[in-house]
């Protein structure tokens, strides 16, 4: 039998053009140019961490390089990890060739993602932390700290894919960490904030050896993950090649909705569920029903959706409070400021987390559409139920209205809770930018395909495809222009906002009217 | 024929600059069942789609229950339509679908326990769709058009994924809904569906229809 190496030989051989000394030239330019574009902002953000960190921003930093190292995983998990080329899944995978071989080359992207992942997980660690002294050791330890932490995760999860063992605490692993990311936020204002402070002011032998046992132990997952490789089941490869296929599929045709409605089908297709009464309402709220109870079957989705709204007061928090930026007080005496936050003028801060707000209240209200999605998708269904369509938008604003505002009231009571607002009865204004949240869901769950037909225009950053543009503003356009209100009162932050409150409940109802009232004069399947 | 339902005149459809549809005429009475028959690419699910106000006709007058059929809640209060890919709403069973189906529809043919068993769907009663067979969510689509009351049905290939004893299941459901009072029509290769579904046959090539039975 010959070899994955000739086989894959064999394929290149037959390729449409064999691979010469211009591509390895090309490659190597790309190479130089990517590191000449990083080495600034390197050498900035190495700069930036030497320096005495602020004890009352590293617990909520630390918490965030804890979250970024979980979503890591998560991500990880959701993919594979081990895939495999759709072709190479068809062809190379249900052979006689050695399994462990055929998975050699994707084993080797994996790891090479994961140290990549683990060095800016390390720096990150150690921005936060600060850098008292001996740098050169501390980033050292820090960076092999990440490498390993990250190696060993990856390690675990591909261990996960090829044991059911391994695979029942996987999730479990990673739930606990984005628990422990949330206590380390809690107590890292209050109890835990001299603990932190020993540690970042740790020797930095203590460091190293940390970061060396890490690396052993990471070393020995690896090898393990390696051994394991020929023992993962080919149905399961074969599922997450099939997702890496679709998710290329979407790319390649730039069309991300068909993504999320095989991941939507994936879903329900393993799910075993108990059919349940449906409620006696008016129709329209009776068709609108449908999200309330699929929500309802996703309580994980719910319970992310809730942690979600503590990042914006853990992003202000590790900022040293950004919405403050504008009217903030001179840094503790005592303390080196950090360059490029305390220097960013306030108004940028404010604007980011403004932003934040906005996308992420769009994306909570959007948990709620699915029903909308699936008819603009196809109207099949909402033909045959025959309901007044700008009635059934009213019934679906309900829930995308009450996921959008409460979302926002959530974020807008923890930056006032830790004091990145000042004092002052803010969350009002998250419910009543609920209904604009709503129109803009709404609006982008119904949003047409991508028009590939639209121009191409050529900026000084590259060509910019106005079709995908126009698509992903479709629903965002409306957040932003619905909660202007919102955003005014955030950036100038005025001593009464209730002449702001009332123009957001106005504005808010206003947007949210006319998209009901705009919506019988679609044309749900033009031709 | 009784009280026609259903009338075309002259339809013509392009499609791409290829004349699909060229002078068609159809007339559909009440409580009667057509099936549209003839080769991939005659035309058959254009002019479905004509009657149900989904594609205009470039030429020729269509009515439906006395007007022009709209894309509209009005008209699919009384016109129901099953075409193409069936479709589902995420996170609902198949007794959910059908229990949406009778709670937005005032005055059901069937009840939904009654449709599960008439459509063979019951022991996946607590099945999610995607969970289903190609033929088990054309069953569930056929289920949740008839369970709702209607007075006229336009079936795109109704027997797709469909085995042969359902089929013949399916003939005797559209027998009884004509019966009722109902006017269906269907688009189909199956001439046993047809001949089961006691027909009138219109065949069309040539972008024109001809009566054959």
């Amino acid at each position: 039998m010959r070899s994955v190496a000739e086989i894959r030989g064999f394929v290149r051989s037959r390729s449409r053009r064999p691979r010469n000394w211009t591509d390895l030239y090309s490659t190597g330019l790309g190479l130089a140019v990517v590191a000449a574009m990083l080495s600034q902002p390197a050498f900035t953000l190495l700069a930036a961490i030497t320096r005495q960190a602020d004890p009352s921003r590293m617990g909520a930093g630390v918490a965030l390089v804890m979250l970024a190292g979980a979503g890591f995983l998560a991500a990880a998990r959701a993919i594979g990890p081990v895939t495999l080329p759709p072709a190479d899944a068809v062809w190379l995978l249900i052979s006689p060739l050695d399994r462990r071989a055929v998975l050699r080359g994707p084993s080797g992207v994996l790891l090479a993602v994961s140290a990549v992942a683990g060095m800016v997980l390390g720096v990150g660690l150690l921005a936060v932390l600060g850098t008292p002294d001996h740098t050169g050791v501390r980033l050292a330890a820090a960076m092999l700290l990440g490498v390993a932490t990250a190696t060993g995760g990856m390690a675990a999860a591909v261990l996960a894919q090829a044991s059911q063992t391994w695979n029942t605490w996987a999730g479990p692993a990673i739930a606990v960490t984005a628990a422990l990311a949330v206590a380390v936020a809690l107590l890292g204002s209050g109890a835990g904030r001299r603990l932190l402070t020993a540690a970042a002011s740790a020797p930095p032998a203590a460091g190293a050896v940390l970061a060396a046992t890490a690396a052993a132990l990471a070393g020995l997952l690896v090898r393990r993950a390696w051994r394991a490789l020929e023992r993962i089941p080919a149905r399961t490869l074969l599922d997450a090649s099939a997702g890496r296929g679709r998710a290329a599929g979407a790319a390649v045709a730039v069309e991300p909705g068909s993504l999320t409605w095989s991941a939507e089908d994936a879903h329900w297709r393993g799910r075993a569920l108990r059919s349940r009464r449906w409620p006696a309402l008016p129709a329209p709220m009776a068709l609108a029903w449908q999200d309330w109870r699929r929500l309802g079957r996703r309580p994980g989705r719910l319970a992310v959706l809730s942690a979600t709204a503590a990042l914006p007061a853990l992003v202000a928090r590790t900022g040293g409070g950004v919405l403050e930026g504008m009217t903030a007080p001179a840094a503790a005496p005592g303390l080196d400021a950090v360059p490029g936050l305390d220097a960013a003028p306030g108004l940028l801060g404010v604007s980011l987390t403004v932003g934040l707000m906005l996308v992420g209240g769009l994306a909570a209200a959007a948990a709620g559409t699915s029903g909308a999605r699936r008819d603009g998708d196809n109207p099949a269904l909402a033909r045959l139920l025959g309901v007044d369509p700008r009635r059934v938008l009213a019934a679906r604003a309900l829930l995308p209205g009450l996921l959008g505002g409460a979302w926002l009231v959530a974020v807008l009571a923890g930056l006032t809770v830790t004091g990145a607002l000042p004092a002052g009865p803010w969350w009002p204004l998250g419910a009543a930018a609920a209904p604009a949240l709503a129109a803009g869901a709404l609006r982008m769950a119904r949003r047409r395909p991508v028009d590939h037909a639209m121009p191409v225009i050529d900026t000084p950053m590259g060509a910019m495809p106005t079709g995908v543009i126009a698509w992903a503003l479709t629903g965002a356009d409306l957040v932003v222009l619905g909660c202007l209100p919102l955003a005014a009162a955030l950036l100038f932050q005025p001593a009464a906002p209730g002449g702001l409150l009332a123009a957001q409940v106005l504005l808010g109802t206003a947007v949210l009217s006319i998209s009901v009232l705009r919506e019988g004069r679609r044309r749900r399947d033009p031709l | 024929m009784s009280e026609a339902i259903i009338v075309a005149r002259g339809v013509e459809v392009t499609l791409g600059g290829n004349p699909v549809l060229q002078g068609v005429d159809v007339e559909v009475g009440h409580g009667e069942i057509v099936a549209v028959t003839g080769p991939n690419g005659v035309g058959k699910s254009t002019l479905l789609r004509c009657l149900a106000g989904l594609r205009t006709a470039d030429a020729g007058e269509i009515a439906v229950l006395g007007g022009p059929p709209r894309d509209e809640p009005a008209f699919w209060r009384d016109v129901a339509l099953v075409a193409d890919e069936p479709a589902w709403y995420p996170g609902l069973t198949v007794r959910e679908h059908l229990e949406l189906m009778a709670a937005v529809h005032t005055g059901s043919r069937m009840d939904v326990g009654e449709a599960l068993e008439s459509f063979g769907l019951a022991s996946r009663a607590d099945a999610a769709p995607p969970a289903l067979s190609t033929g088990q969510r054309q069953r569930l689509m056929l289920a949740m058009t008839l369970l709702r009351p209607s007075r006229v049905l336009l079936l795109d290939e109704p027997e797709r994924g469909l085995d042969a004893e359902f089929r013949r299941l399916l003939a005797s459901i559209l027998t009884d809904y004509a019966a009722q009072g109902g006017t269906v029509v269907m688009a189909t290769h199956d001439p046993g569906l047809a001949e089961a579904a006691r027909s009138r046959r219109v065949a069309l090539a040539d972008g024109r229809a001809e009566s054959t039975v």
